[in-house]
């Protein structure tokens, strides 16, 4: 069988598809991480107010019906960092001043459409939450319309963080999805990315959670983060292995990823998977926490957590960036 | 049924010398801005050497039945036309670019206006009933605006006992743009 080559010349030179996809730059990434950060608070400190409430579990409550403080700030953290993460979002937008026309149709086929209408339920209800755990201080400023909300709702924190919980994993899932229904970049193809930004959220919510959770609250949030984290390392060996050993374009795309030299800011994709989110932003802070469980000092307990925001932050860019620089579905 | 067009393009990469005429036609007749192109040409060689083949094309978007690039716009601003074909609504277009993604063939570029664009098939020429600015200038008629649903059926006409291809067939997207290989005998 002799050899044969092919040599493609093209006239085509439309800025932002030649010579690779280039549309998407660290707006996006910065918003997939700060949404799943937000999606990942709004999950945790929705459970720990149900199984406060439900099972009396969890760390002592603060008095008059609020939550630890852990709780309150992640809950108030959760709106203002979407509320960031769109900021950028809406910054990416190319034709801003149309950015009406995505509430004035529901897409079904289309992520972007569910998304854009998940965001706009997350807000209402992140904000009751952050407002009802919050409340015996936002009682003491005695505003009007606050006060009646607060009146009307605080029966009911429960079925509020209930629904936020399923708000939040909406959020985190969406944030992967977004990516994996282009099945034109064959990296992004992959069901699981839903997921795999899901607990990359959740495990990045639980190291925030544990950089401001007072001393007595800490164990819970490293319990949480080192379990998200050993999820999140089973979650992404399917994504490599589904990529490997998928036909030509996935394998080719999750080699371009995991083993290629292409690069980003001026480190190989290999080198940032394996050595920055791999083996810093997963391995190292997975076993940092665990031997503190288990009793071992640990001279600077806020670097596993802050080993973790890395990973999730760099793993965001790296999906977005070398999914643009692999070749279009062939 | 029978008024309803289905627009498509058989392209007779046999006849294609690469000149560029549609490029530059289209460039003009729909105020492309320097530095982008709705359809480009292609030249590709295969082969080892002696023994080379070539085939010239012109390229753009495939407007397809099953479009990508409608299936995940979240404004409907990319749709299908009753002609069959597949249009960008400006008015709604955020410039998300999504569609840019997922486009198998990236026929999509972000115009610098904000909006996201692309091929049209010159629908407001062939609203007045014309050809396309690229068929109409294409001096060897290798592009070729066919009506699918056209009883007379020129499309069949032109590819019948040919060897035809689509382009990524396989990512079925049923785009309506045909090749007649230029591995076919020349002449009719």
């Amino acid at each position: 069988m002799t050899e044969t080559t092919t040599e493609i010349i093209s006239t085509k030179m439309n800025p932002n598809v030649l010579p690779h996809l280039h549309i998407w730059e660290w707006h996006i990434p910065l918003y997939l991480f700060l949404g799943g950060l937000a999606g990942g608070l709004l999950i945790i400190t929705a459970i720990m107010i149900v199984i406060k409430r439900h099972f009396g579990v969890g760390p002592r409550d603060e008095g008059e019906g609020c939550p630890c403080l852990a709780v309150r700030i992640g809950s108030l953290l959760a709106p203002v960092l979407l509320g960031v993460g769109m900021l950028f979002l809406f910054l990416d937008l190319a034709n801003k001043f149309y950015v009406w026309a995505f509430y004035t149709t529901v897409q079904p086929t289309s992520p972007m459409s569910a998304g854009s209408w998940i965001l706009i339920a997350f807000f209402p209800m992140a904000v009751l939450q952050a407002m009802l755990v919050n409340k015996k201080f936002l009682r003491d400023r005695n505003i009007g319309v606050v006060n009646k909300l607060i009146d009307w709702t605080e029966d009911h924190l429960t079925l509020v963080a209930l629904l936020n919980a399923h708000i939040g994993i909406g959020i985190g899932i969406y944030t992967g999805i977004l990516l994996s229904f282009f099945y034109a970049r064959p990296l992004w193809s992959s069901s699981i990315l839903g997921m795999l930004f899901l607990v990359s959220g959740i495990s990045s919510a639980a190291a925030l959670m544990l950089l401001f959770a007072p001393d007595n609250e800490k164990p819970i949030y490293s319990k949480i983060d080192v379990n998200a984290l050993w999820i999140e390392m089973v979650v992404l060996g399917l994504f490599v292995l589904g990529g490997i050993t998928g036909p030509s374009n996935n394998s080719g795309a999750m080699m371009h990823l995991i083993g290629g030299d292409y690069q980003m800011a001026g480190m190989s994709y290999m080198l940032w998977f394996w050595g920055i989110f791999v083996a810093l932003g997963l391995v190292l802070p997975m076993l940092l926490e665990f031997l503190e469980a288990v009793g071992v000092h640990i001279r600077f307990p806020l670097v596993a957590p802050v080993l973790v925001l890395i990973g999730g932050l760099v793993l965001r860019f790296l999906i977005v960036f070398a999914g643009q620089t692999y070749h279009t579905f062939m | 049924m029978a008024d309803k067009k289905n627009y498509g393009m058989v392209i007779d990469t046999r006849v294609c010398v690469g000149c560029s005429a549609c490029v530059y036609a289209c460039k003009s007749e729909n105020g492309v801005p320097e530095g982008y192109c709705r359809d480009w040409v292609v030249q590709e060689t295969k082969g080892r050497f002696p023994k080379l083949s070539m085939e010239n094309r012109s390229e753009r978007c495939q407007h397809c039945e099953n479009a990508p690039c409608v299936t995940y716009c979240p404004t409907r601003a990319s749709h299908y036309d009753d002609n069959g074909t597949v249009q960008i609504n400006r008015s709604r277009c955020t410039g998300c670019k999504a569609c840019l993604a997922a486009c198998p063939y990236d026929a999509r570029y972000v115009h610098p206006q904000g909006f996201a664009d692309k091929c049209s098939l010159c629908k407001h020429r062939l609203d007045e009933g014309l050809d396309t600015a690229c068929v109409s200038v294409c001096p060897t008629k290798s592009l070729n605006l066919v009506d699918f649903n056209d009883p007379e059926n020129k499309a069949e006409r032109l590819m019948n006992g040919k060897e035809v291809y689509r382009q990524k067939d396989h990512a079925g997207t049923n785009p309506s743009l045909y090749w007649i290989s230029a591995r076919n005998k020349p002449g009719e």
